[in-house]
């Protein structure tokens, strides 16, 4: 029996092989929401919009209230419009469902639109605690995420959130939240989006061939 | 008395089940076609597996049409996920401190 080699003729390398195997195959099932890193892009893009809005036209007719529901409500119809051409690319339609990691951001979703409609309705949407309460529940979606897929890069992500939302809490000016808002909009959105983009593109037609 | 050390699960072990398994694994489900790709397997050979995971109950596989194509989906059992649970185990046991 060779050193390597162990009960039943299962040898450490043979094992070896098998684990790494698990994190390929684990790695390559995470692809399916890498793909879609376009859409943290897209919502990163819609924010800033929104914000860009309120900040350099203060005093047109279709501030305030309306900013936000209008790139929200834009945003998604793109994400909608979006993922019906992905998956019209895919010959066979929805071929991965992968629904629990898809259902973790709907819910944000709606939980989001309950938020900030509430909010808004009572005016209470520029208030620290509501946008330190935004960060937070993004960052939580994030978390959830990265704790399914065992991502660490989304962990990461889901840290740099919470880190803005307990950050709005001691700001002492309007302009350091929204420069906290801005902040995140871009790490946690923008360039999570493209670094899950360019994962995407690098782990294409990297496949191996196994055999029963 | 030395400590006896765990069995692996035969069904499990096999190369492209493991894969198919892990893939499944972070999925609700997947279909044939997909699996194939990631795998890099043929029909013939990846069907025969996924023929091996139902019967041992680890898979559930589903018939159904998307547009008018048919597409045989596949999703990982209870019972499958305790079964590669119970081989990392193993694995880990058997591999020692390399994992």
């Amino acid at each position: 029996m060779a050193s390597s080699e162990m009960d039943g003729g299962v040898s450490r390398e043979d094992l070896l092989q098998r684990v790494e195997l698990m994190e390929q195959m684990i790695a390559e099932g995470r692809r399916s929401t890498t793909r879609c890193g376009w859409i943290f892009l897209l919502w990163g893009v819609v924010d800033l919009a929104a914000m860009s809005w309120l900040h350099f036209l203060p005093h047109s007719h279709w501030v305030g209230v309306r900013a936000w529901p209008t790139c929200l409500i834009a945003g998604a119809i793109l994400t909608c419009i979006g993922l019906a051409v992905q998956r019209r690319r895919e010959r066979l339609g929805l071929r991965v469902s992968c629904c629990r990691v898809g259902m973790v951001w709907f819910m944000l979703g709606i939980a989001l639109t309950i938020f900030i409609s509430g909010a808004m309705v009572n005016h209470l949407s520029w208030q620290s605690s509501y946008i330190a309460a935004l960060l937070i529940f993004v960052g939580l979606a994030h978390a959830i995420s990265a704790a399914i897929l065992q991502w660490r890069g989304q962990g990461v992500v889901a840290g740099i959130w919470w880190l803005g939302g307990g950050a709005v809490f001691f700001a002492r000016s309007q302009g350091t939240v929204n420069a906290i808002m801005f902040a995140e909009m871009c790490v946690g959105m923008i360039l999570f989006g493209v670094y899950a983009m360019v994962l995407d593109a690098r782990s294409g037609g990297n496949r191996g061939r196994n055999d029963g | 008395m030395a400590e006896e050390l765990p069995e692996l699960d035969p069904v499990i072990h096999g190369k492209l089940r493991l894969a198919v398994l892990s893939l499944l694994t972070g999925m609700e489900q997947a279909d044939f076609t997909w699996l194939r790709e990631k795998t890099g397997s043929t029909d013939g050979n990846l069907g025969a597996q996924m023929l091996k995971l139902e019967e041992v109950g680890y898979v559930a596989m589903e018939k159904r049409f998307a547009g008018r194509k048919p597409q045989t989906v596949y999703r990982m059992t209870e019972k499958g996920r305790e079964a590669l649970s119970n081989y990392v185990a193993a694995l880990k046991v058997l591999l020692g401190g390399a994992l």
